[in-house]
């Protein structure tokens, strides 16, 4: 089961006048766990609709191994796209039930693992006969990540399957996402608001903000290429002198930046009396995407 | 393999410190076999691709080896290659910061010093 490269170039959306994704373009390497984070209406659920032919786009193009993935079966089947679950349906409830959706998922994924999804159904003690408006918040992302999982698709997305689970629920959710990962080596990405615990599993972090890719950077590199420096005001200003910063944080003459730069001139602040501290994906995230809202 | 992960420093550069302590405490012995890149992940529920990264720092640094189709051992001579490689990061790591925040209390170098040797006192001791 070998990926193909996902890829978006140029891609535009609106929704009737407002632009929500702008010119974006976005490779998705195989054989990597993607992290894909962005603020509420950044465009994360649109950008992941058209990457896999769920929703359609004003221009650009989206291909899966140099062919168009729109209404190319060959694409698909190679792709798995498990949306959030809603308990409303047409406007009236979502009175589908469990066993439908397996059913449908075991017909439409060519790679479907019927015993992998009977499986998790018993380990997420997930009732076949209930019909989803009576599930949880926390159950249909069960639902959703148990289709993901079991669809084995070589390209396997998941929009928010964190949502509703319990802290313990989370933490094994990860754990089986890198089980599958270290038998199949399958493409997954992954949308999160609950940052930090997800940031371990992720090889790569895509960061959208207002429509547009910020970051698609491996995990580790991005974090180290932040850190918070702190102290008296003009010291820290002499320190951040040729660093880009991100925001500033002032308490009487004590100042604390947030800010981005190489190793070396970094690792130089160090001689200065000032205190530098790591950041974490959560707090590197905060300071690109905050543009100013949290205080 | 113990020790757990803290959100201070990257998380690569902590799977090979905590190796290292491994290796100096004696958990892991020369020509012995370290835990896998995958065995790791699940430890530590963490991607594959960074535990690997921080197996391959301690493969360059010569004191992890692999065995083709087997897994990654314990060089010969590991141990003392870790004391050197920390060695080589204890001024900086240690002293400097140790006498910066003396100076910055005001303490003489003598004051320093003669801490410094009753702290070793302490430690023949023990």
């Amino acid at each position: 089961m070998n990926a193909g490269i996902l890829k978006a170039e140029g891609l535009c959306k609106s929704y009737k006048d407002k632009e929500v994704l702008h010119n974006l373009d976005l490779t998705i390497e195989p054989g990597k766990i993607y992290g894909l984070i962005g603020r509420n209406g950044a465009g994360k659920t649109t950008l992941l609709g058209i990457l896999t032919a769920q929703n359609t786009k004003n221009s650009g193009s989206v291909t899966y191994n140099g062919q168009p993935v729109w209404e190319n079966q060959r694409a698909l089947n190679d792709i798995c796209f498990s949306r959030e679950l809603q308990a409303t349906l047409f406007s009236g409830p979502n009175n589908l039930k469990v066993k439908h959706y397996l059913k449908s998922a075991a017909i439409y994924y060519p790679n479907w693992d019927m015993d992998y999804a009977l499986r998790l159904l018993d380990e997420f003690k997930l009732e076949t006969k209930k019909k989803i408006s009576q599930l949880s918040k926390g159950q249909m992302s069960m639902v959703t990540i148990l289709i993901a999982l079991a669809s084995r698709a070589p390209i396997t997305i998941l929009d928010e399957p964190a949502a509703g689970l319990d802290v313990v629920m989370r933490e094994r959710f990860y754990q089986l996402l890198l089980e599958d990962f270290a038998q199949t080596n399958r493409t997954f990405i992954v949308s999160t608001h609950i940052i930090e615990e997800a940031a371990s599993v992720f090889e790569r972090v895509i960061i959208l903000d207002e429509g547009r890719i910020l970051e698609n950077t491996d995990t580790e590199e991005l974090i180290g290429q932040f850190r918070y420096v702190s102290g008296r005001d003009d010291v820290v200003d002499q320190v951040c002198n040729g660093l880009q910063v991100l925001s500033t944080h002032q308490m009487g003459r004590h100042k604390t930046v947030a800010v981005r730069g190489d190793m070396a001139k970094l690792e130089a602040a160090r001689e200065a009396d000032v205190d530098i501290a790591p950041m974490n994906l959560q707090n590197v995230f905060v300071s690109l995407c905050g543009h100013g809202d949290a205080q | 393999m113990r020790g757990t992960l803290n959100d201070q420093s990257l998380i690569y550069l902590q799977i090979a410190r905590m190796l290292e302590d491994d290796i100096l405490r004696g958990v892991y012995r020369e020509e012995e076999q370290v835990p896998s890149t995958n065995e790791l992940a699940r430890g530590y529920n963490i991607n594959p691709a960074t535990a690997a990264k921080g197996i391959n720092l301690l493969v360059a640094d010569g004191i992890l080896y692999k065995r083709r189709g087997i897994g990654m051992f314990v060089s010969k001579g590991a141990g003392d290659t870790v004391k050197q490689k920390r060695k080589a990061s204890f001024y900086d790591g240690y002293v400097k910061p140790l006498v910066k925040e003396g100076t910055s209390l005001a303490l003489t170098g003598e004051e320093i010093t003669a801490m410094i040797q009753q702290a070793i006192g302490e430690e023949n001791e023990t």
